[in-house]
């Protein structure tokens, strides 16, 4: 018999053949396992677990737990680095580097002032209050390529970035936001179809004080007398001019800030903001506008 | 008290009202009830969602409601954009990040940008730091052509071969190495 009677024998075959379809495959071989414990040849023997202990019995002890001894990772005295650590306040950081960039992609409008929520909004950051995150720390990378005139609002800072910035014009404030603020700066849409009327900013707490009232760090609980008494101190230190704010064109914007109580711009606490009919509640009442008021 | 609290006639006055509570159980040992005074229909005093609504709220403050007021652009200011922001064409981007150019188009081959206008170059570290890859992804166009390329590129600049490997289905080449910001480099000349 030839070779092409062996194809055409094998082609009608295949004519006869009903079509490949889900109804008539099977699985390839090895595609199961069989979960159950064979008890033929080795199969009485211990199933891979070993002899006795904790393989057996799947009770695998904690890390570094020595069944009752002292154990080795707690028998020597240390020194608590970290101690408090889950209680502290946190800063995730955001470079100068990252800011110019959200900055040349038009994420950010450097005409108006810069705060954690325009950031946030820029898509690039975030944060999480309730793992103790208080806001931004500026950090200094990219303090060479930074070349934009901004007023900037951020929670914590360093000398080289308030130089970074003061040099090329611009203003840095330091703010402390509690919490509850920060909720409603990361995302103030919810917060204003929540119907709820805009709370007043909390005061920070007794060791951030020293930090939000200290012109070095451009608090903004700060004297401004001290704080462009210490623009000229750090510019001299630099070695740059310090920029005159009054002859600025943008010294509006550029004086802008936020009161010590309240979270957004322009946007008093007390305030309700009706996103869908376009209006804002104000108090009339004489005791709710003393409660904002303080 | 227990003893007064236990007997029967205590146990109806708890439930006085609210017949529809008492389980087919519980009846018999209160007061007698008669199947009608058992409403099918279901109360669940516990749950909020059930209660009835509150009407006729005294309003207790005053608010003055201002319509189109000069605040509302403070407002728009922290509303999230719609959609990403166009990129404005500039003088100069400090940052060392440059937009897509037009003459790009014009090559054999493209790389595609992702959402945030940055290119899709990226690093993949895996084996603790052991094996480093660097990717070009979303390519279009002749991919092979570009592998040329690149690798002539990486050839001239470090003075020895460097490995590539072309996924043509998957649109990416994969570099042994860790050569991004040599890629980046050579992406941006382009015009990518």
């Amino acid at each position: 018999m030839g070779s092409r009677q062996i194809t055409e024998k094998a082609l009608t075959m295949l004519r006869s053949l009903p079509r490949v379809s889900l109804g008539n495959i099977r699985d390839n071989p090895g595609y199961k396992k069989n979960p159950k414990r064979g008890r033929g040849q080795h199969g009485g023997d211990k199933h891979g677990a070993g002899n006795k202990g904790s393989g057996q019995r799947q009770n695998y002890m904690r890390l570094g737990y020595e069944t009752g001894n002292n154990p080795f990772y707690l028998r020597m005295p240390h020194e608590h680095y970290y101690k408090g650590h889950h209680l502290r306040r946190q800063y995730p950081p955001f470079s100068l580097h990252e800011l110019q960039l959200i900055i040349d992609k038009d994420r950010l409008d450097i005409s108006k002032p810069i705060d954690i929520a325009s950031i946030v909004k820029s898509g690039m950051y975030n944060f999480t209050p309730d793992e103790k995150h208080f806001g931004i720390n500026l950090t200094d990378v990219g303090a060479d390529c930074f070349a934009a005139k901004i007023n900037i609002e951020v929670q914590w800072a360093s000398e080289q970035v308030i130089a970074a910035i003061e040099k090329m014009g611009g203003v840095i404030t330091t703010a402390y936001y509690d919490p509850h603020s920060l909720y409603l700066l990361r995302d103030p849409k919810k917060f204003f179809e929540s119907g709820q009327s805009i709370p007043r900013r909390m005061i920070p707490p007794p060791d951030a004080i020293e930090y939000y009232t200290s012109a070095k760090s451009r608090g903004y609980l700060a004297d401004p007398e001290e704080i462009s008494k210490d623009r000229l101190r750090l510019a001299q230190k630099y070695g740059y001019e310090l920029h005159v704010l009054e002859d600025d064109p943008n010294y509006e914007m550029l004086c802008e800030r936020k009161d010590p109580r309240q979270i957004f711009y322009g946007l008093e606490p007390g305030w309700v903001i009706n996103l869908k009919d376009q209006c804002i509640l104000k108090p009339k009442d004489s005791e709710l506008q003393r409660f904002f008021a303080s | 008290m227990a003893t007064v609290w236990r007997s029967q006639s205590a146990f109806a006055r708890i439930f006085a009202g609210k017949s529809g509570l008492i389980l087919n159980n519980t009846a018999d040992l209160g007061a007698k009830l008669n199947p009608a005074s058992i409403s099918t229909l279901k109360k669940h005093y516990s749950n909020y969602a059930h209660s009835p609504f509150v009407r006729k709220i005294q309003e207790q403050y005053e608010f003055e409601i201002i319509k189109n007021p000069p605040e509302w652009e403070y407002v728009q200011r922290l509303l999230p954009f719609e959609s990403i922001p166009k990129i404005t064409p500039k003088a100069a981007y400090p940052s060392g990040w440059i937009p897509q150019k037009e003459e790009a188009s014009n090559l054999p081959y493209f790389i595609e940008r992702n959402k945030n206008q940055d290119l899709s170059i990226y690093l993949d570290i895996s084996y603790r730091g052991m094996r480093k890859i660097s990717k070009i992804k979303k390519i279009e166009g002749d991919i092979w052509l570009m592998n040329d390329d690149v690798k002539d590129f990486l050839k001239k600049r470090y003075k020895r071969y460097i490995e590539t490997r072309v996924h043509e289905l998957g649109k990416f080449i994969e570099v042994k190495g860790d050569y991004v910001n040599a890629l980046n480099e050579w992406a941006y000349s382009k015009g990518f």
